[in-house]
């Protein structure tokens, strides 16, 4: 990894990096283990600061704490809510967003970027932690629909630029045919690769480019290897 | 733009602090999330005084801290369930979430004339040890203060700006007059000290 990055991280634990650059590097560290360790550990060292600042809180505030906490329902667990996304069967409209997904997206908006379920490890559940990844950005979104016959669910973040598409039930392209992801800003499409699903029509890809100028993404068949501009789209969502 | 596979992050869980209260307090924080109102109760007592302690330090007025260190506990409250034990400790974790709120508050535009101001008063009449009389001064204080005052000056200064202040480090290099690169190693170096020194494993 890169020492400018690296050098980042005590910054990052204090909440001392803003805007683009807390983007970059949380783009960064959801690739770079390394990073993550250190953060974690930096973080853990800086909340031991917190006994120096201790003030015992004014006493309205437990009765406000307690009050306030029987009108607000605790979420379910995480893992809950991306098997449901995940087995969920939308109807036939294109793109439709899922309860589901919203729940995701209210978890997001904490920016809890290091979160991640206990089975994160186990191999069922690979694609998961990288879904929470993008969705553990502040602006982490998830929208799914039909697509080929099967469900698909896109998971992106403009921030941290990063996309990550999850299908189910997918049909093959076609031969010599492949599917191929767009983004699309002010009209125009920009290719952000190809892929087929897996002979159980699993897709899996993640992508990682500037969305910042995207109003939509678009998928469409192409011939194998992909085409510079968009043939037969059959499927598209705003973003 | 192109595709990856997908793969495991793979990140290895981090260990607890050395807080003997570790395991109590995830107990506490499980309960919650099943809607247990009683033990969230009792994670308030155990942890409120850290936590508003901490956002009255950075936001430094009594009724926004207050208001601020609500929304947090709320916001655990929700999202308990979600709160991963393998990968962080309680503490960590709930400071997190407020030490961001707090310096999200601060950083409004609103509020950036008051803090010029505030900057003020904390070189002139608030060190970061500062006391009031409504400080605890617990054995641990006394442990993190020691540690702090074993960093040199540059590293305490650096990273007391940054987590008391809730500066930027770009702020924080304006306000010492030093490049950005000396503040970035500077904070990092000495939160590294003070992770060892504390004996926080990572």
């Amino acid at each position: 990894m890169s020492p400018e990055l690296h050098a980042l991280a005590g910054a990052y634990a204090l909440d001392a990096i803003d805007g683009d650059e807390r983007a970059a590097f949380e783009d960064h560290l959801a690739g770079c283990p390394d990073c993550a360790v250190e953060v974690r550990s930096l973080r853990a060292a800086a909340a031991e600061l917190s006994h120096i600042s201790e003030v015992s809180p004014p006493a309205e505030l437990r009765s406000g704490v307690l009050t306030a906490i029987t009108r607000v329902r605790p979420l379910p667990p995480i893992t809950d809510n991306v098997i449901a996304l995940r087995q969920a069967r939308t109807s036939r409209s294109v793109w439709q967003v899922m309860a589901a997904a919203c729940a995701l997206i209210a978890l997001v908006a904490a920016g809890w970027g290091y979160q991640q379920h206990r089975d994160a490890r186990n191999s069922r559940n690979t694609a998961i932690s990288v879904v929470d990844q993008v969705l553990s950005a502040a602006d982490g979104m998830s929208t799914s629909g039909e697509v080929g016959g099967g469900h698909a669910t896109l998971v992106y973040s403009k921030s941290q630029k990063r996309v990550v598409l999850i299908g189910h039930a997918i049909a093959a392209p076609g031969q010599d045919k492949t599917y191929q992801l767009w983004m699309i800003a002010g009209g125009k499409y920009i290719s952000a690769g190809t892929f087929r699903p897996d002979s159980n029509g699993n897709v899996n890809v993640s992508a990682s480019g500037d969305l910042s100028t995207s109003s939509a993404m678009g998928i469409s068949v192409e011939p194998a290897g992909g085409s510079p501009q968009p043939t037969d789209v059959i499927a598209s969502m705003k973003i | 733009m192109r595709f990856e596979k997908v793969s495991s992050i793979g990140q290895p869980p981090v260990e607890g602090t050395v807080s003997g209260s570790v395991d109590h307090l995830t107990d506490l924080l499980v309960a919650s999330a099943r809607g247990d109102e009683q033990a969230f109760a009792t994670l308030y007592d155990q942890t409120s005084s850290r936590v508003y302690g901490m956002v009255l330090r950075v936001i430094r007025d009594a009724a926004q801290a207050a208001e601020v260190t609500q929304d947090v506990y709320l916001e655990v409250w929700r999202q308990a369930a979600r709160f991963d034990a393998s990968r962080s400790a309680v503490m960590p974790w709930l400071l997190m979430i407020a030490h961001r709120r707090a310096v999200d508050r601060v950083r409004s535009a609103q509020s950036s004339v008051e803090r010029d101001n505030r900057y003020a008063e904390l070189t002139t009449d608030r060190p970061y040890d500062s006391v009031s009389e409504q400080v605890h001064i617990s054995m641990e204080s006394q442990r993190v203060r020691k540690v702090m005052n074993d960093l040199t000056d540059a590293q305490r200064e650096a990273v007391s700006l940054a987590y008391f202040g809730g500066y930027t480090h770009n702020e924080v290099a304006d306000l010492l007059q030093l490049p950005l690169g000396t503040v970035k190693t500077r904070i990092r170096d000495g939160l590294i000290r003070l992770r060892d020194a504390l004996g926080v494993s990572s």
